[in-house]
């Protein structure tokens, strides 16, 4: 986070360079990059998922992608992510709804009254084949449609997020440089 | 008051329409564009430079806040779509504009490479082009600014194809490598198909129209959507009807001449519209071969991991988006199918991390796997000509008409069994390629798939078979041009803008000429 809002800093410092040095087009007041952007979906207080599925949502996208040394998806926010998706895409609604009732049924196999009151063992044990039916691609059944979807918005959330994208994988464009390196690698 | 008339009326303002607009009012010819999308601020209009947690959905706007134009319609805007493409800029060969004397298939061009080569200089010369000499029979040289280093991940392919005989190259593009007429060079911050907000990279407004506009003969008229073309008695274009995108209020203007540059399809949509007594099935139609002979290219596209670069600490190599570029290898090889293609790739902006979701597992290992693998993703995608045919044309959808009351453009295309030999061709090369270059595979596109619309106005010498001829003049009408990718009688491989703007440039020189000497 550090690195990119200094990096934001030497754009304007480099850029303050260049239009001194030679015909830039634009107005010098309104140089590139001053621009400041909203940053971050705001904690929305309304919240589409009722507080027993956000809670059971969010627990499993801290399964798919969990703290590490690195923060993991409920860090970066993630489940506000998948909940304002799915608040906007009525057709995720019911493979939602299903999926959250498919689970609690399966907790109960497990003798649990709910999911969310499994360990994280057992959770994982309901979780896992899931897992591997949806990254098998055969014709998902709902449950695996339905964890495959969570898999997809988690995802899309963390690397999207400043977190995911900057802090996690070290995403270091948008940047200004006076030219581009030739590669020093041994091929 | 006797209404304006101009000596040029340019329909569309994108690298024809720009081109040729920019070049004959310099030519001191009085010219009005008419663009159907609102005028925006290079600057300060485009999202360059978002990153997607600026929105909750996570998608970046084209446009920033408040700002209308290009995100419904990618070619609606002042500039066209040189404001988001690529700026990939490639010369066609002697071979290109001569295919069927090559291997009998397809459509020759009425044109030499010879005849284009000035042309290319002069736009080469106008926009900046980067690149390498290379000295290709089929990727003619050009007038270039330094070419860009290549990425280290390129060479990676390149060192892979190298051991199948192919060559890899430093990409052309128009984007300025060094600073040129008060554009400043390329900054390598990998957003250049969203906006160049320093114009580093070419596009038709900033680079030509804005210049233009000093000398006091250009005008250029925004939101005006252009939908008839009224024909006098001597079969002339004797007016151009608009209206304005917002307000819907009817206009018109006319022309000593007037040139259709809207883009492939558009411009075919506004012939085809454009019905009279003497023209009932478009204007300049008589040869019933508006629409015919869509030719676009045909991708394939893969998303791979380079092996050498998993688990590599993140770079910024974000550079301006592909550096490297394989060139048509298959014009000598012999082969079952007529024509050839080419490969972009490594274009990928790194802000874009879909992929993440394609890797297997959960937990700290996919987390692990996904971090991994962020340096190595790569996008390559190969591009083949097709050749035209009867079941590929467009035409109107007039029952499904557009939000202002206009029939809809209507694509149709079908490859021919010698496409699918060459598609399927394409593929197989591009996987043995990416496997040299050790690369782990993730997607790989199944049915193929269009981009850069080519035909439908078709350049030739006999007007039973063709639209325009060989300046861009319809052969039906006298005072009327067209000018963009509609006009080639074959694609070739190679991205069609530079050859766009070179038969712009050539054009504007004809119709100078013309206006001179009152011929129109």
């Amino acid at each position: 986070m550090a690195n990119y809002s200094s990096d934001r800093r030497q754009v304007l410092k480099l850029f303050g360079a260049i239009s001194a040095t030679c015909a830039y087009p634009f107005a010098g007041d309104e140089l590139y990059g001053q621009t400041v952007h909203e940053h971050g979906p705001s904690q929305s207080p309304n919240r589409f998922l009722n507080e027993t599925d956000y809670r059971t949502i969010e627990r499993i996208a801290d399964l798919i992608i969990p703290a590490t040394d690195t923060p993991g998806a409920v860090q970066a926010a993630v489940p506000e992510y998948i909940d304002f998706v799915i608040s906007r895409e009525s057709q995720h609604q019911a493979v939602v709804a299903d999926g959250l009732r498919w689970l609690d049924a399966q907790a109960k196999q497990h003798g649990a009254e709910r999911f969310m009151d499994l360990g994280e063992h057992g959770q994982l044990a309901i979780l896992e084949p899931l897992c591997e039916a949806a990254d098998a691609e055969k014709t998902p059944a709902r449950n695996v449609q339905f964890f495959a979807l969570i898999k997809r918005l988690t995802a899309d959330g963390y690397y999207t997020s400043r977190v995911g994208l900057i802090d996690e994988l070290g995403y270091k464009g948008n940047a200004v440089r006076a030219s581009y390196p030739e590669c020093v690698h041994e091929h | 008051m006797q209404p304006k008339i101009y000596d040029v009326v340019v329909i569309g303002s994108g690298a024809g329409g720009g081109t040729l607009a920019s070049r004959l009012a310099n030519l001191g010819a009085d010219v009005l564009v008419l663009e159907g999308g609102p005028q925006v601020n290079t600057r300060t209009d485009f999202n360059t430079h978002a990153l997607p947690f600026e929105f909750p959905s996570r998608h970046i706007p084209t446009m920033r806040p408040g700002k209308p134009g290009f995100d419904a319609e990618r070619s609606r805007g002042l500039g066209g779509k040189t404001m988001l493409w690529n700026a990939v800029a490639l010369r066609l060969s002697q071979r290109d504009f001569k295919g069927r004397q090559h291997d009998g298939a397809g459509e020759d061009w009425p044109l030499d490479y010879a005849d284009m080569a000035p042309y290319y200089d002069r736009v080469e010369r106008e926009v900046g082009v980067c690149g390498n000499l290379d000295h290709l029979t089929d990727l003619p040289d050009g007038i270039f600014l330094p070419p860009v280093p290549l990425k280290c991940t390129d060479i990676a392919i390149q060192k892979g194809a190298e051991k199948l005989g192919v060559k890899v190259i430093h990409v052309r593009k128009a984007t300025l490598s060094r600073a040129q007429t008060s554009r400043p060079a390329c900054h390598f911050c990998g957003n250049c198909m969203s906006g160049c907000d320093v114009v580093a990279k070419y596009n038709s407004y900033d680079v030509q129209m804005v210049p233009a506009l000093k000398t006091g003969k250009l005008t250029l008229r925004g939101n005006s959507i252009v939908h008839d073309l009224a024909i006098s008695d001597e079969a002339k274009v004797s007016e151009v009807r608009y209206f304005d995108r917002e307000t819907r209020a009817e206009g018109s203007t006319r022309g000593r001449v007037v040139v259709v540059a809207c883009a492939c399809a558009q411009s075919v949509a506004l012939l085809l519209m454009s019905k009279s007594s003497r023209f009932p099935n478009g204007l300049a139609n008589s040869s019933g071969q508006v629409g015919k002979n869509f030719i676009p290219h045909i991708t394939a596209g893969f998303e791979l991991f380079l092996e050498d670069f998993i688990g590599k600490p993140s770079e910024n190599d974000e550079g301006f988006l592909d550096h490297g570029y394989i060139p048509s290898f298959m014009h000598d090889k012999k082969r079952d199918y007529a024509r050839s293609f080419g490969v972009q790739y490594g274009y990928h902006n790194r802000r874009a991390t879909g992929w993440a979701r394609s890797i297997k597992g959960m937990g700290k290992s996919y987390k692990e796997a996904v971090k991994a693998r962020y340096p190595a993703y790569m996008t390559f995608s190969p591009y083949q000509e097709m050749l035209p045919n009867d079941d590929s044309f467009i035409d109107l959808d007039t029952e499904h008409p557009d939000e202002y009351g206009l029939p809809r453009p209507r694509r149709h295309w079908k490859l021919s069994e010698m496409d699918m030999r060459l598609h399927n061709d394409m593929k197989r090369r591009c996987q043995e390629i990416l496997e040299a270059s050790r690369a782990e595979i993730l997607s790989v596109s199944g049915e193929p798939a269009t981009n850069h619309e080519i035909g439908g106005c078709r350049m030739g010498s006999d007007p039973r078979r063709s639209v325009v001829d060989a300046t861009c003049r319809a052969h039906d009408v006298n005072n009327l041009y067209v000018v963009d990718a509609s006009v080639f009688p074959s694609a070739s491989e190679k991205n069609p803008t530079l050859t766009i703007m070179a038969l712009a440039s050539r054009t504007a020189d004809m119709i100078a000429d013309r206006l001179q000497k009152r011929e129109v």
